[in-house]
C-alpha cells in the first residue's frame, strides 16, 4: 500500500513577518463589519431607498426647468414654482425622510454587531488578541456610524451639487453655510443611530432581538411625535406648552429637530407643494438643548455598550 | 530537574524562562484567587493542572495581563504582566475551552481575521490563514461558514485562530474537549508538534492526565491558588530511592525471600511484580536480580525502574 502524503510540506511553520503594533485594531474591526454589511444586497436597495427625496426633487426639478426653459411663458411658472420653493426645506425633508430607511439601515450593520459576537462567544477571540475593549467597542461603532454617513451624505452633495450649479439665481445658495450645515449635521445622525443600536445590540445575544428593541423603541417613540405633530398642526400652534417640545422625543424627533435647529428652519410642505391655508410647522427647538439630548442619549447607550462587552473567561 | 532558587522560585537549569511569576496574589474582593504564588514557566509544553477553583483561570488571566494582581510581579516573553498587557497578547495565542468564532465568516477569513486583529498585513494574514488551516487540518473545508463545523473542527479551528499569528506561547484550555477518540488522538498530535522543535511554548490546562502525558514535558500544580507542585514529569513521576519493578512469570517466595537475605527491600508483589528497593545503581541492581532469579528457579519476565502514575502524583500534591 502507497503511503499517501501531500507533495507539499503541510507542517507547522512559525510566522515571522511583521505584526503592526496594538492601537489600530479598531479599523480592522471597523473594516470587517463595513465588508460584511457590503455583501448585503438588501442594503445597496436601501440606499436607493433612502435618498427618495433628494432623487425625485431630482426628477421634478429637472422636468420643470427642461419644461420651462422649452416654453416662452415659462420663466413665469418656473419663477412661481421656485418660489414656493424652500431650498433648506428641502435638505430637511431629504434628510427626515431618509430616517425610517435609516433606522432599517442601522439595525442591518448593527444590531447584530455585538449580539452576535454574543452568541458566538466572539468576544474571546477579540479580547484575547491585542485589541482591547476601547478598540473593540469603536471598531463596531465606526463600522455602522461610518457607512450610515456615507449613505447620507452622497445623495446629499449630490442634490447640494446639481442646486448650486442650475439654480443659483433662484436663491439656492443664498445661505452659503447650508452645505457646512447639512455636513455637520448627518455625522450626528450617524453617531447617533450607531450608538443606539450598538447600546442595545451588547444587550442581546440575537440579532433579531436587538432588531426588535431598537424598531420598538423606535416605532412607539415616533408614533408619539406623529400625534404631538397632528396635535400642533391641528391647533395651528395654539397647543400647550409641552407639545412642540414633545414633538421631539423621539429618534426621529431628536435628529429632525438637531437638523431643523442647525439649519434654522421650522420647515414646510415637501416638494414645494402649498396645502390650502398652508401646515403649522413644530418650530425649530433650541440648538443647544436638542444637541445635548442627542449626545447625552448617544452617550447612555455607548456606556451601556461599554458596560456589557465583557473581559475574556479563559476557563470557563 | 525542578529546584528553588534563593528567593523560593521554582526554577529550571539551563531552559529559557518563558513566564516568570514572583509572589503573585490576585484577590477577587475577599476572595484570594492566587496566594503568593511564586514559579517559572520554561520554554516547551507545560501541563497546568488542579482542581476546578485551583486558580488556574487566574493564573492565565494573569498570564493575558487581563488580571491586575494585588501584589506581586510576573512577567511573560520580557513583558510586564501590569503594564504590557497589549504587548503580551501579541506574543500570545490563546485557544479558549468555550467554542468561539466570528458569526457569518468562512473558515479562512475567520482565521485571516484573526491575524489581522493580531496585527498582521491583511495579504500575510490571508496566506497565513491558509497555511495554519491545511496544518490543522481543515484545508477542505476552509471556505465553509465556521458555523456549519462539528465539534472537532471548531476546537481546530480555535488552535488555527490562536496559531494563525505565529505566536512565542500558545495557552490551550481544554485542547480535545468534546473530541471523539480519533479526534483527541490527532488534536494531541498536532499539539505535540507545535510545541516540539516549532520555537512556540505551550500551556496547556486540563483535566485529563492522560492528555498531559501525552504532550507536556512539565507540570505545574496550582491548589487553592498555591503552587502544589512543579517540576518535568518524568521527575514527579520518580519514586524516592529509585525502587525497581520486577515481574516474574509466577510469583516466587524464596526469590522474594533471598533478595531480603542480600539486604535488599522487597515490598509484597502485586500479582507477579516484586518492588525492589536497594541503594544499589539500577545496573547492579539488574544484576543481583538475574543471578537470585537464577539461584531461586525464578523466571524474570521483565525489570523496570519504578514509577508513578501522573495520577498518583497529582492526588498526592491534592492531600499533601
Amino acid at each position: 500500500m502507497s503511503n499517501i502524503k501531500p507533495i507539499a510540506d503541510l507542517s507547522y511553520r512559525n510566522y515571522d513577518g511583521p505584526l503592526k503594533k496594538p492601537g489600530s485594531r479598531w479599523w480592522v474591526i471597523a473594516k470587517n463589519g463595513i465588508r460584511i454589511a457590503l455583501k448585503k444586497k438588501a442594503l445597496w436597495g436601501l440606499m436607493f431607498v433612502s435618498a427618495w427625496y433628494y432623487l425625485v426633487m431630482l426628477v421634478v426639478l429637472f422636468f420643470v426647468q427642461q419644461v420651462t426653459s422649452s416654453n416662452p411663458a415659462g420663466a413665469q411658472a418656473m419663477k412661481a414654482f421656485m418660489e414656493r420653493l424652500i431650498w433648506p426645506d428641502q435638505f430637511l425633508h431629504g434628510f427626515s425622510y431618509a430616517q425610517l430607511p435609516m433606522l432599517i439601515i442601522a439595525l442591518m450593520l448593527g444590531a447584530g454587531s455585538i449580539a452576535n459576537d454574543n452568541r458566538a462567544n466572539a468576544m474571546l477571540v477579540y479580547l484575547s488578541k491585542p485589541c482591547d475593549k476601547r478598540e473593540y467597542l469603536f471598531g463596531k461603532w465606526i463600522g455602522i456610524a461610518l457607512p450610515i454617513f456615507v449613505i447620507m451624505v452622497v445623495p446629499t452633495i449630490i442634490f447640494y451639487g446639481y442646486g448650486a450649479l442650475t439654480f443659483r439665481e433662484y436663491g439656492f445658495l443664498k445661505d452659503a453655510w447650508l452645505l457646512p450645515k447639512m455636513l455637520a449635521i448627518i455625522p450626528i445622525a450617524a453617531i447617533f443611530h450607531a450608538s443606539i443600536v450598538v447600546g442595545i445590540s451588547s444587550m442581546f445575544n440575537q440579532a433579531r432581538n436587538a432588531s426588535a428593541t431598537y424598531a420598538g423603541i423606535y416605532f412607539i417613540t415616533n408614533f408619539f411625535t406623529l400625534l404631538m405633530g397632528g396635535i400642533w398642526a391641528s391647533s395651528r400652534g395654539e397647543t400647550p406648552f409641552p407639545v412642540k417640545h414633545l414633538f421631539y422625543a423621539s429618534i426621529d424627533g431628536v435628529l429632525i429637530g438637531v437638523c431643523k435647529a442647525i439649519i434654522g428652519t421650522k420647515g414646510s410642505a415637501p416638494f414645494g407643494i402649498q396645502s390650502p391655508g398652508g401646515v403649522s410647522q413644530v418650530p425649530a427647538p433650541n440648538v443647544a438643548a436638542i444637541l445635548g439630548i442627542a449626545l447625552l442619549i448617544s452617550i447612555v447607550f455607548v456606556l451601556i455598550a461599554w458596560r456589557k462587552i465583557r473581559a475574556v473567561e479563559v476557563i470557563g | 530537574m525542578a529546584h528553588e532558587n534563593s528567593s523560593g522560585v521554582l526554577s529550571y537549569a539551563r531552559l529559557v524562562t518563558v513566564a516568570r511569576i514572583s509572589n503573585l496574589t490576585v484577590r477577587y474582593g475577599n476572595f484570594t484567587a492566587l496566594d503568593d504564588l511564586s514559579c517559572e514557566i520554561p520554554e516547551g509544553c507545560t501541563g497546568l493542572l488542579g482542581p476546578n477553583g485551583a486558580g488556574k483561570t487566574t493564573l492565565l488571566k494573569t498570564i493575558l495581563g487581563f488580571v491586575n494582581p494585588t501584589s506581586g510581579e510576573g512577567v511573560v516573553m520580557d513583558k510586564n504582566i501590569r503594564t504590557d498587557g497589549m504587548a503580551i497578547r501579541q506574543l500570545i495565542g490563546l485557544m479558549p475551552e468555550q467554542d468561539c468564532h466570528i458569526p457569518g465568516m468562512t473558515a479562512v477569513g475567520f482565521v485571516s481575521y484573526a491575524g489581522e486583529l493580531s496585527g498582521m498585513p491583511p495579504a500575510d494574514a490571508l496566506r497565513r490563514a491558509h497555511e495554519v488551516l491545511e496544518y490543522c487540518g481543515l484545508g477542505e473545508a476552509r471556505y465553509r461558514n465556521v458555523e456549519t463545523y462539528s465539534t472537532g473542527m471548531k476546537q481546530r479551528i480555535k488552535l488555527a485562530q490562536a496559531l494563525v499569528h505565529g505566536p512565542k506561547l500558545l495557552l490551550l484550555d481544554e485542547p480535545t474537549n468534546g473530541l471523539d477518540p480519533r479526534g483527541r488522538e490527532e488534536m494531541l498530535d498536532l499539539v505535540r508538534s507545535v510545541s516540539h522543535g516549532r520555537g512556540v511554548n505551550v500551556i496547556v490546562s486540563s483535566h485529563l492526565l492522560p492528555d498531559i502525558e501525552r504532550v507536556c514535558d512539565r507540570v505545574i500544580v496550582v491548589i487553592k491558588g498555591k503552587l502544589r507542585t512543579a517540576g518535568t514529569i518524568k521527575d514527579l513521576k520518580k519514586l524516592a530511592g529509585q525502587p525497581a519493578d520486577v515481574e516474574l512469570r509466577e510469583p516466587n517466595l524464596a526469590f522474594a525471600n533471598m533478595l531480603m537475605e542480600k539486604g535488599l527491600s522487597v515490598a509484597p508483589p502485586k500479582g507477579n511484580v516484586y518492588r525492589v528497593q536497594s541503594e544499589l545503581p539500577p545496573e547492579e541492581l539488574l544484576r543481583v536480580v538475574q543471578r537470585t532469579a537464577l539461584e531461586s528457579g525464578a523466571q524474570v519476565r521483565g525489570f523496570e525502574t519504578a514509577v508513578r502514575t501522573l495520577e498518583e502524583v497529582f492526588l498526592e500534591a491534592l492531600t499533601a
